[in-house]
Formats: structure tokens, sequence, C-alpha cells
């Protein structure tokens, strides 16, 4: 298992010994080493200790589960303790009450807290980051509430105990022993599953996502759904947890669903590293440990303990496994992935179909923020193989349009038709789904990743990034492997095939435009939007850029360029649109544009 | 409780929060992050009152500009501790640390004061008006008078003075501002400490009828959240407008239900109120950027 903090699955290997080559990649090597330790410690443990290990594989599982939201969907879901003690309280209240073993109890300690979490999902993801850390508290309170005031089943503040120790199909594991090792062969099924879930495409498309929600968007993913299997993950790991807790302390009470909970889970996460299994594991047993370690300080133990995870997260921003992961790249530098073998761009299949009179029509667009009219009647259309430049003074309107166009923003009235389709109303995830793609005038590249990675999320929805594509890719994922290759496709068109190992926070301005552009149009697009591609390159790399671009519209894509400059655009568009004001005043040719008398009086001001 | 005296009961209740909620958005504004110790600086604050008056034996409207004084230190110190450090990273690292800082001034109480209840001196004396049908509480119309005359004084600074607008500068774009000349990390500091010492202040007012407790401050972080959220994110007016309609529920709704019932269904009018408006009660829906 790999557990570098971004994109787990290396890049192709050459051939060699595998099993070497995985031990020498990263920190493989001396985490093998620790969990061998552990393992040899464990062996030989008292009852005492084995109680602690088993509590702490316990949170291993609980924050394997966070990190999906957290870590991966990056939300501040401050549930996920009381998915936890749901779990927990199920286990505890069947077990104790009804004598119901494990083998019933466990199932349902996970779908209880994934149904709550599907259920209240809907109110919750769509609200921003902090809103979201506020509604999942509340909810949290209101189970705690609950827990609490339902005294003749949960047994009130006191809480429940007797709760019996793990039985399945009748054989019941009465050794701590026993209940260490069912623990940690647990916390391994968590964390195997969770690596698989998160090291393709999926996982890396979770990285945009966070980068910028809009972004990924626009590339087809949605992100609506990922953050709600994100939540729902998260609540059904807690739930395990829960579970496992109550058999392994035999007492359930409200502490198990509470805020001090919950604030542990945050921490081990991010003292541990929140995107790797081994993170997780690494936080939980590093904070079981060191709150038994203070023990001793008595009232001061929580102030030690405060004190030493504040200096941890302000000294190691990526948790213990990036300090390790920094420490070994002093030693060694880091080997990089070989480059993959290209694979030709494929043509989308609308292309072969026969088309309506248009690529893209849009007709009477109105776009107002408040009393603005950003956009006011807009019409325009395109052709394939056609590059528009879209021009306009500052404020006329044109990424209000292309956001418009890409279903970013809902216009106010007006059609948007693409490919044949009304595409007023669809979401963007859809419309770039039917064969769209655009750039943005901030660039939004994941940094810690590679540029072949980068671009191949433009292929994801191409794919079908899922859950269940992700869990059901055995061995090496496929569908990454297609990705990357057609990435150095798209790459090699760019001129940024020499960089396709390099992490894209290293890269020059105009590489990342160009790595970019890349990715949209790995996406095999029939129409491309652009916004403002050329800003901030000189003009060697404009030339450069203006030719790549027409060599991409001759493959039949239609390009819409936003840009400021018309010299790269007069080398550029056949045809000119100008803004102004949100209304469009001019739309020929670039020459007959240029002297058209509204556009020069909307960019000098009105003649003397 | 008749009509009247559930409305008074809720304004002496609500400048106490709002005084909290005021604090709490004054740092989302200057940090852009959630300060999660909030609620446990305002017992600092209920501390502070507790001590300097049995030490003392001042009322309480004499020592608020000694608990003043000490809780700006403390909050510059938060500030240094747990923000400066994490500038470079995302607002969630903030929110942390300032958790972890919460979990130390608790346990700090517990050390220095003991786990049990403590009760600070009234702002001026014990004792009410009885105008029947209701019953002025010297304390509570103290408070209103106290929390009031400090609202107005926050909205003057913010808004009519050239300080207030730096801050406002230094909130809505950091770099900007400093690229302005705008020493932005003094003044974030000063919010800092000003939100804190807000937020002591209402500790110590509140420290007479409510009491304070070591673990007493995180509902009143959370109420301070829920405050701003309902009034919209970074809204000055909006979090004092929040901070009262938190009071008048929960005085009002626990008039007729138990407390415990009654604060749950606070967090279910919260919960309800995001899914009607996701943007907050008073907030403009805002597109995102892209």
């Amino acid at each position: 298992m790999s557990v570098s903090n971004v994109g787990s699955e290396p890049l192709p290997r050459q051939r060699g010994v595998g099993a070497l080559r995985w031990l020498g990649r990263g920190i493989n090597l001396p985490l093998l080493i620790g969990a061998a330790a552990f393992a040899a410690y464990a062996s030989g443990a008292g009852p005492y200790d084995l109680r602690l290990i088993s509590i702490a594989g316990i949170y291993a599982i609980l924050v394997i589960g966070f990190q999906f939201v957290f870590g991966y969907a990056g939300a501040i879901s401050l549930a996920q303790s009381c998915f936890f003690g749901l779990g927990a309280y199920i286990t505890g209240v069947l077990g104790a009450r009804y004598g119901l073993e494990a083998t019933i109890t466990f199932p349902l300690s996970i779908v209880g807290p994934a149904l709550l979490a599907a259920l209240v999902a809907y109110t919750v993801l769509r609200l921003e980051d902090q809103y979201f850390a506020l509604a999942t508290l509340s909810i949290s309170l209101l189970v705690q509430l609950v827990v609490t005031q339902w005294q003749t089943v949960t047994g009130g503040t006191n809480g429940l105990s007797g709760i019996p120790g793990i039985t399945l199909f009748g054989w019941t594991i009465a050794s701590r022993w026993g209940t260490m090792v069912a623990v940690w062969v647990l916390v391994v099924v968590a964390g195997v599953l969770a690596f698989q879930i998160t090291r393709g495409l999926y996982g890396r498309a979770f990285h945009l996502m966070r980068e910028s929600l809009p972004v990924a968007s626009a590339l087809g993913l949605d992100v609506a759904r990922m953050r709600f299997a994100a939540f729902v993950l998260s609540a059904g790991y807690a739930g395990a947890a829960g579970s496992l807790i109550a058999h392994v302390v035999h007492v359930v009470s409200p502490e198990q669903v509470g805020l001090p909970l919950m604030i542990t889970c945050l921490t081990m996460t991010v003292i541990g590293g929140r995107l790797s299994v081994a993170g997780a594991v690494l936080g939980a047993v590093a904070i079981v440990y060191l709150q038994e370690q203070f023990r001793s300080l008595q009232n001061y133990t929580l102030i030690a303990y405060g004190g030493v995870t504040l200096a941890f997260v302000i000294a190691a921003p990526y948790g213990l496994i990036g300090a390790l992961e920094r420490l070994r790249g002093m030693i060694t530098a880091p080997r990089r992935g070989a480059v993959p073998t290209a694979q030709p761009i494929p043509r989308p299949a609308a292309m072969t179909r026969p088309q309506g009179p248009a690529l893209l029509s849009v007709v009477g667009v109105v776009k107002s923020f408040g009393g603005v009219r950003a956009l006011d009647d807009v019409s325009l259309s395109l052709q394939p193989s056609e590059i528009v430049g879209l021009i306009g003074p500052n404020g006329s309107g044109k990424t209000t349009l292309l956001n418009v166009i890409s279903g970013l923003y809902e216009s106010d009235a007006g059609r948007l038709e693409f490919l044949g389709q009304d595409a007023t109303r669809l979401p963007a995830f859809r419309i770039a789904r039917l064969g769209m793609a655009r750039t943005f005038q901030h660039i939004h590249l994941v940094e810690d990743m590679s540029v072949v990675d980068n671009i191949a999320l433009g292929r994801a929805t191409a794919e079908g990034v899922g859950l269940k594509n992700a869990i059901a890719a055995f061995h090496r994922d496929d569908g990454l492997d297609r990705a990357r290759g057609i990435a150095i496709s798209a790459a090699r068109m760019l001129g940024v095939e020499q960089h396709a190992t390099t992490l894209c926070g290293g890269l020059a301005y105009g590489t990342r435009r160009r790595v970019e552009v890349a990715r949209a149009i790995a996406a095999a697009p029939q129409l491309l939007l652009l916004d403002e591609p050329a800003a901030g390159l000189n003009e060697e790399e404009q030339r450069d850029l203006a030719a790549r671009i027409r060599s991409i519209a001759a493959l039949g894509v239609a390009v819409l360029v936003v840009e400021h400059n018309l010299v790269f655009l007069g080398a550029l568009a056949e045809r000119l649109v100008c803004l102004d004001q949100g209304r469009l005043i001019a739309d020929d040719t670039p020459d007959a544009v240029r002297s058209h008398p509204k556009v020069v009086e909307a960019y000098l001001g009105a003649p003397a | 409780m008749s009509l009247l005296q559930i409305l008074f009961n809720s304004l002496a209740l609500g400048s106490v929060y709002a005084l909290v909620a005021l604090g709490f958005v004054l740092v989302v504004n200057a940090t852009g992050a959630v300060n999660f110790a909030h609620g446990d600086l305002v017992m600092a604050g209920g501390y502070a009152a507790v001590f300097f008056g049995s030490w003392l034996g001042l009322p309480l409207i004499l020592l608020l500009p000694l608990v003043a004084v000490a809780m700006f230190i403390l909050g510059v110190a938060v500030c240094f501790l747990a923000y400066f450090p994490l500038l470079k990273r995302p607002p969630s690292s903030v929110f942390i640390s300032t958790l972890l800082c919460g979990i130390m001034l608790e346990n700090g109480y517990i050390v220095m004061f003991g786990p049990e209840i403590k009760a600070g001196p009234p702002l001026l004396t014990t004792g009410s008006l009885d105008l029947p049908p209701i019953s002025l509480s010297i304390q509570s119309l103290a408070t209103i008078g106290v929390a009031g005359l400090l609202i107005a004084l926050q909205y003057l600074v913010f808004f009519r003075t050239q300080l207030g607008r730096r801050l406002r500068a230094v909130s809505q774009d950091r770099e900007m501002a400093q690229a302005i000349g705008i020493p932005a990390f003094t003044l974030i500091a000063v919010t800092f400490g000003v939100g804190t010492a807000l937020a002591g202040i209402a500790g110590a007012v509140l420290s007479n009828q409510f009491f304070v407790s070591p673990t007493g401050g995180v509902s009143l972080s959370i109420y301070g959240y829920i405050a701003v959220v309902i009034g919209g994110w970074g809204s000055i007016l909006g979090a004092v407008v929040g901070a009262l309609i938190i009071a008048l529920f929960q005085v009002g709704a626990s008039t007729v239900v138990p407390y415990t019932v009654a604060t749950g269904g606070l967090y279910v009018a919260l919960l309800v109120i995001l899914f009607l408006r996701p943007q907050g009660v008073f907030g403009e829906r805002v597109q995102r950027r892209v």
C-alpha cells in the first residue's frame, strides 16, 4: 500500500521485482517496519495494553472513515462522533437489552448511521464550509440530546452497561486477545476498502473538487454525488467503529456521542494525515498513547495534550505521514514514475452524428445580479471547427456568458441549445458530459499532483468515475491507465509532455495555463471554452498557444475564446463577438468588428 | 410569565449573547475562520470577574475596564498562538487550533478554579424594580445598558472612523490592504483582542446571573456561531440580531417546554433555517466566483 498524500496509485512502473520496488517507494519500508514492531508488541501485550491496542484500532477505523469527508471532500463534518455514538448505541441497546449478537448488530450499526447521513445529506451537503460545520454540529448535539433524554432505551446520562463481547453465528470471541485481533482485522478491511476507493481516478477527482467545485463541475464531475458518497461512507465507518467500542468497553454512554470525542477524532486525523490510511492508523495509535502517557499528569493532562497537539498542527501541516515523507525526501530524491504510453484522444461519439444547424446556440439570454444586468438579451451561435473570439471591456459580461453557457450560472431568461439539446436548465456537470469543456480565468490545478494526472482528470467523466467502479477496479485501475495515456496525447498537443511527471505546484505560469487547456482537451469536447488563455503569456508563448488551438479546432472542435488581447485573437479567430455592458454589440469578422463604431466607442468612449 | 416579561428577559439574555456574537463575528471577519475558543474566552471573562470581584470587592461595573484589558491581552495571545502560525493553511486548521486552545483553557479553569460553578459580582447591585406586571432586575437592566453601549461604540468605531475603515479593508482582502500600506497583522491582532475583550465583558456580565463553569463556554461558542449564521456570515448587525433571536427563542420556548427540549428546538430551528435559506436569514445569496 502506498501512502503518499495525494494520488495513491503510482505511475506505471518499469518491469522489475514488484515487492522490492514497492518497499523502495516512498515511506513504505519504515511503515512496514513500524507495523511489524507494533504487531510484535501487540502479540506480547498484557490485558490492559490489549484493551488500549483495541481502542486504538477502533479509532483508526473511525478516522479512516473521517478522511473521506474531511480529507477527500474537504468538509469539516462535526457529526462523525455522533455517527460513532449511534453505532455504539445500536450495538449496545440491541446487545444488552435484547441479547442480539454481532452478526446482526454490526451490520445494523453501519447501516443506521449511514441512513441518518443520507437523510440529512440533502440539507447539509449544499451548505458551504462554515455552515456545513455548524449544521453537522447541530445534528450531533440533537442526537446527543435524544440519547441523554430517552432514558428507557438508552439509560440516559448513565448509559448502558453489560454489553456482551463479539459473537458471530453463536461463536463468542471471549478473550481480549481475540477481540484485539478481530478489531485489527477489521482495521485492515476498512483500510483496504478505503485505499481501493481512493487510489485511482476517483480519489484524484476529489482533489480537484476540493481545489475548486466549479472547475470540477465544469469537467463533468457530479460533485454533489461525490460529497454525498464521502459523507455516507464516513458515517458507515463511524458506525462500525462505534459498534466495536461497545463490544470492547462493554459500556455505552453519552460521552461516545459528544464533542470531546469529535475533537479527538479531528486531532487524530490532523496528526496522522488527512488522506492516507497509514496516517489514520498512525494518528489513532499516537493519540491513544499520548493520552495514556499524560494520564499521570491528572488535571494537567488535557492542557498538555492540547499544547502538544497544537504544536504539532503548527509544525507538521501534513501530519506524521507528511513529516515522514519530507524526511524521506531529504534522504533520497523521490523517484518519478515512468511516462505512460500515449493513447489517442478519442473523437466524441456525437461528432459523427448528424447535427442541427449549430453546435451551440444561445438565444436571448438574460442574467442579472441584484440590480445589475450582466447579460442582456445575448444571442450567439457556433459551428463545428469554428474559432470565435469573445471580446469586450472589463465587466462587459464575457465571463458571465461563459458561466451561463457552461451551466455554472442559470440564466434568468433565454434559451441555450447544445448539440441540438435544450441545455438551458442543465447543471454544469451534465452540460460538460454532453461534450463541453472549459478553462478558467484563475488556474485551478491540483498542486501536489503530477501534470499527467491533472490532465487525466479531464477523462474522469468519460471513464465513468464513481464509487462502484473504484471498488470494482481490481489490481490496477484501468480507467486511470487509459486516462493517463490520453492525458499524454493532450499534453503533447499543448507541448507540455516533457513536464508529464512533474508536480503542478512547481510549474511556471505559462506551462500551468497550457496544462489547464490540455485537461480540457483530454475530455474530447465538441465545444471548448477558453477564458483568457493568453493572459500572462509572452508573445512567443501566445503564438504557440494560438497554433495549438487552431490544430484543436481542425479536429472539428468549436472554440470560444474570451480574450482582451486583440493581436492574439486576430491571429486565431475567424469571427469576433463583442459585448458591452451585457449587450452584444457586434458579431462579425475580426476586421469588421474592430472598426465597428459601437466597438470603438465601447473601448475608447464616445467620439467628441 | 407575561409577554412583556418574556421580552425583557430575552433582551437581557440576548444582549449578553449579542456581545458574544459580536466578538465572534469580528474575529470571523478579520481571519475568515471560526474561533472555536470564543466561548471559552467568554468564561475567562467570567472567571476574571469572579477573581477581581472577590479580591477588590467592587461592583462589576468598575471592574469591567480591568477585565477588558486582561482579556484584550489574552485575545492577542490566542491570535499569536492559534492564528498567525497558520496563516498559509486552510481555515480548517484555524478551526482545529482554536478548538485546542479551548481545551487548554477549559482545563486551565479546572486547575485554577476547580470544576464547580462560580458566581461573579453583580454589575451594580442585586434587587429589582417591580413595575407590575413585570419585574426588572437591576442586573438585567445594567446588562442591557452595558451591552447596548458597547455595541453602539463598536458600530461607531467600525463605520465612522479611519481605524474601522482599515479593519474592514483587512477583513475584505488582507493582501490588498497590506499593499496599500495598512498594517494588516497588527490590525488582525487588535481585532482578536477587541473580540476577546467583548467576549470577556459578556462573560463578566453573565457571571452573576448565569454563573461560570469550566465547560460553560462550549454552548456559548455554538450560540455565537449560530447567531452569525442566522445573521448572515460576516454581518455585524446580523450577528447582533441573530443573538437576540436565539435568546428570544430560548426564553420563550423554555416557558412552555423543559429547557433541554428548548435547546433541541433551537438546533432543529437552525437546521430548518439552513434547509430553507442555505445563505442564512439575512445573508444575500452570493454566487460563487469562478
